[in-house]
């Protein structure tokens, strides 16, 4: 299997095994795609996203490999104290990676995480739906 | 002298109301009420950039202005609203919601007689 499918169930595993403070069930996918009448249930999907290749040493590369992150929930009224705990969940998810060697993939460590924007503009208005997407980069030598 | 648009327009919108309408429940909160409503449809999908993408049925519900009553009072659609349809021994249920650059609803006549509510589909249940 490509080593980027490797982290990204490395990466489910993990996140399936943390203790955050709500409950999730991660998967990971090519493309996710959900009809909006599932998504009031918390979902966490996982996409292996792009990888940069650069040279490392004479005989291997160095592989950054993105994988996303996304965290949705379909909100019934979008206020506060619906919207609060979806938003510390993902910083929770961030912090969890942070300088992370995952153990199901144990040449996979954390490089760095993007998150912006917080949560889709698009999605909030048109859906009424909480999406958030983090970036996480792991880093390969091979 | 009348407006003959307008009265046009009104025997139209009356027309459709008798014969192209069926009865929904329109829900804010726990104040609710009983309407006649055109239904229109569609399908699309929608994907925030970010790859996730999220399918939905879109409706169009029309319904007169006049029959918008909430808690007694005379109410225009707001976000969050609900929409319920009950057939077949289900209920299915349309929240309130902007299509692409439109807003969750316009008047569908110059006249401001009827209401187009924009709606998604969000839930299926048995009843």
């Amino acid at each position: 299997m490509a080593v980027i499918t490797d982290v990204a169930d490395a990466l489910v595993a993990e996140l399936n095994a943390a203790s955050l403070s709500l409950p999730l069930t991660a998967a990971r996918y090519y493309v996710p795609s959900f009809e909006l009448q599932d998504m009031k249930d918390l979902h966490v999907s996982i996409v292996p996203k792009g990888v940069v290749i650069t040279k490392s040493d004479r005989s291997r590369n160095t592989n950054d490999f993105q994988i996303d992150v996304a965290v949705q929930k379909k909100f019934e009224t979008g206020d506060a104290a619906e919207i609060d705990p979806l938003v510390t969940l993902v910083e929770e998810i961030a912090d969890f990676f942070r300088l992370r060697r995952l153990t199901a993939y144990p040449n996979a460590h954390w490089i760095k995480t993007e998150h912006a924007p917080i949560y889709a503009q698009e999605h909030w208005d048109e859906l009424r739906q909480f999406t958030s997407v983090l970036t996480l980069t792991f880093r390969v030598v091979r | 002298m009348a407006d003959l648009l307008e009265t046009g327009s009104n025997w139209l919108q009356d027309q459709r109301k008798k014969h192209a309408t069926r009865e929904v429940t329109y829900r804010r909160g726990v104040d609710s009420v009983s309407v006649q409503a055109t239904v229109g449809r569609t399908v699309f999908e929608q994907d925030d950039g970010s790859g996730v993408i999220i399918r939905t049925e879109v409706r169009d519900y029309l319904i007169d202005t006049a029959d918008l009553v909430l808690a007694g009072q005379p109410a225009l659609p707001e976000r969050g609203d609900r929409i319920e349809e009950t057939e077949g021994g289900k209920k299915f249920t349309y929240e309130v919601m902007p299509l692409g650059t439109e807003p969750h609803w316009r008047y569908s006549d110059p006249y401001r007689k009827t209401l187009r509510v924009h709606t998604k589909h969000i839930a299926t249940e048995d009843v």
